[in-house]
C-alpha cells in the first residue's frame, strides 16, 4: 500500500492507495487540534511520527505504532535553561538509518536539533548546534528560525546535514558532534554581504539517496545543486525557471539528475507564478527546466509549504504535492501526468509518502 | 479529593480521561501530577501562558495562583485560552 501522510493545520490525514496509485481513500483526521508540521512513516518499523504544535499546549512529537489508530506523546522535549531559549516549534522528524534502532532526529525552532535513541519517548538537544559559534548571526525567517531539513548520508554513518532558516546549511562529519557551515556559493541577497558564511535562508535541503555527495537546495534566493557534500553550490534558477523563490523540493529516487520545484513570484508575493500551479522538472541536473501542466489546475494561485512535496520509491515512482488550499495532487509516473487525489482538506503543511503494508 | 476537569484536547492526550480525582496540598502539586503536565507546563516548569485554571469557578490568578491550597473538595477546571482560528 502507498500511504501519503498529510499534515495540516487541523490534524493529520492519510491518503491510502494500492500500488497503482489511481484511487485514494482518506483516513483521519488524526491528532485533532494539533498543527501537524510534518509526519513521517519510519521505514524501519512502520511507526508514524508527527511534529505537532498547538498555540496553547506548545510543541511536541506524537508517535503511533498502529498506523494512526492510537498515539502517544513524547515524555521529555525541551531546551536547557542555560541556553536562554525555549522550544518554540517542532518542524521535522527524520528516522535514523537502518540498523540504528530507536534513533530519530528532530528539527525545531529556534534553530535546534534533537536526537532520540528511544523511539521518540525522550529527546536530547544537540548541544553543538545549540551553541554553534555562528549562532549570533542566525536570524528567523517568516516561519521562525526553523530547523526544517535533516538529511543523513546513507554511505557514511557519521555524515549528516541540517538546513535552518535563516542560518543556512550545516554539515557534520561526526554524527552531530560538530557542524561546518556549507553555504559557499549560496546567496543571501537580503544581507549587506550577499555571500556570508552563514545566514542564508535555505527553504528545503535534500540529499540524493543514490548519489549522496549530491545535495539539492531550494533557497530563498535561488535553486542550487552541490556535488561535493555542500562544500560548493551551483545556482540553477537562471536556466529557465520563472523565479528562484520557492519552498518545496522533490527528487527522483533513482535519477540524481532529476529534481522538481514549485517557483513562487518572490518573497513579497508568495504564490505560484503566472496564475498556474507550475511544477518545474529538470532531468539534466538543473541545466534546463520544463513545466509540467498535465492535469494541474489553471488558473491557480497556490502556495506550497516547504514540506508539501514528497515522492515514493516505487517504479515508476509517485510524486505528491499539497497546497495550502487543501488539495493533494498526485502523479504515478514521475510527474508526466497529475490528478487531484484529495481536495478541501485543511491548510496543508506537509506531505510525506511511504510504501507500507 | 479535588476534582480536576480537563478540556477535550487534554483529555484525549490523557488517554480519554477527562476527570481526575487527586489528593494534593496545592494547585501546583495537583497539576504537576497529571499525565498531561508536560502540555500544561513548558520545559522550565512554567505554566503555559494560554492555559487558564479555575478553582471553583474563580480564576487562580484571583487566588494564590499555583500556590493556591486545596482542602480537597474543590473542582479545578482547565481551559485553553480562546484565541486563534
Amino acid at each position: 500500500m502507498v500511504r501519503v501522510l498529510v499534515g495540516t493545520r487541523k490534524g493529520l490525514f492519510v491518503l491510502v492507495s494500492g500500488d497503482e496509485r489511481r484511487e485514494w481513500t482518506i483516513e483521519g483526521p488524526h491528532l485533532e487540534g494539533w498543527d501537524v508540521f510534518h509526519a513521517v512513516l519510519d521505514p524501519r518499523d512502520g511507526a508514524i511520527y508527527a511534529a505537532t504544535n498547538n498555540f496553547v499546549y506548545g510543541a511536541t512529537v506524537h508517535r503511533s505504532t498502529d498506523l494512526g489508530a492510537t498515539w502517544t506523546r513524547s515524555d521529555e522535549i525541551g531546551l536547557p535553561e542555560s541556553s536562554g531559549v525555549k522550544l518554540e516549534k517542532t518542524w521535522h522528524v527524520e528516522p535514523g538509518r537502518e540498523g540504528e534502532d530507536g534513533r530519530l532526529w528532530l528539527g525545531g525552532a529556534p534553530g535546534v536539533l534533537f536526537r532520540s535513541d528511544d523511539s521518540g519517548a525522550t529527546w536530547e538537544v544537540v548541544e553543538s548546534l545549540l551553541h554553534h559559534e555562528t549562532r549570533d548571526r542566525w536570524q528567523p525567517g517568516a516561519g521562525g528560525m526553523c530547523c526544517h531539513s535533516v538529511q543523513l548520508d546513507p554511505s557514511a554513518p557519521e555524515r549528516m546535514y541540517v538546513g535552518i532558516s535563516a542560518a543556512g546549511v550545516f554539515r557534520s562529519e561526526d554524527g552531530g558532534e560538530s557542524w561546518t557551515p556549507a553555504n559557499q556559493g549560496t546567496a543571501a541577497e537580503f544581507m549587506p554581504d550577499p555571500y556570508p558564511l552563514v545566514g542564508q535562508c535555505v527553504h528545503k535541503l535534500l540529499l540524493h539517496p543514490q548519489k549522496p555527495d549530491r545535495l539539492w537546495q531550494q533557497n530563498h534566493c535561488g535553486v542550487y545543486r552541490s556535488d561535493d557534500r555542500g562544500q560548493s553550490w551551483e545556482r540553477l534558477d537562471g536556466n529557465g525557471l520563472p523565479s528562484g523563490f520557492g519552498f518545496p523540493l522533490a527528487l527522483d529516487p533513482r535519477d540524481p539528475d532529476t529534481a522538481y520545484v514549485v517557483p513562487e513570484h518572490g518573497a513579497e508575493n508568495r504564490v505560484t507564478v503566472d496564475g498556474r500551479l507550475g511544477i518545474y522538472r529538470t532531468r539534466d541536473g538543473g541545466e534546463s527546466w520544463e513545466l509540467a501542466t498535465n492535469g494541474l489546475p489553471e488558473p491557480a494561485w497556490a502556495s506550497v509549504m516547504r514540506e508539501g512535496f514528497s515522492f515514493d520509491r516505487l517504479d515508476p515512482f509517485g510524486i505528491y504535492l499539497g497546497t495550502q488550499s487543501g488539495s493533494i495532487f498526485a502523479s504515478a509516473d514521475g510527474g508526466e501526468s497529475w490528478s487531484e487525489a484529495a481536495s478541501q482538506l485543511p491548510t496543508i503543511l506537509s506531505v510525506e509518502a511511504a510504501v507500507w503494508p | 479529593m479535588a476534582v480536576i476537569l480537563l478540556p477535550g484536547m487534554l483529555a484525549t492526550e490523557a488517554g480519554g480521561q477527562r476527570r481526575f480525582e487527586l489528593d494534593a496540598a496545592t494547585l501546583d502539586e495537583a497539576l504537576r501530577s497529571l499525565p498531561v503536565a508536560n502540555l500544561i507546563f513548558d520545559e522550565r516548569g512554567v505554566l503555559r501562558r494560554l492555559v487558564n485554571v479555575y478553582v471553583d469557578g474563580v480564576d487562580m490568578r484571583e487566588r494564590d495562583g499555583l500556590a493556591t491550597t486545596l482542602a480537597g473538595n474543590e473542582t479545578v477546571r482547565l481551559v485553553g485560552a480562546i484565541a486563534g482560528g
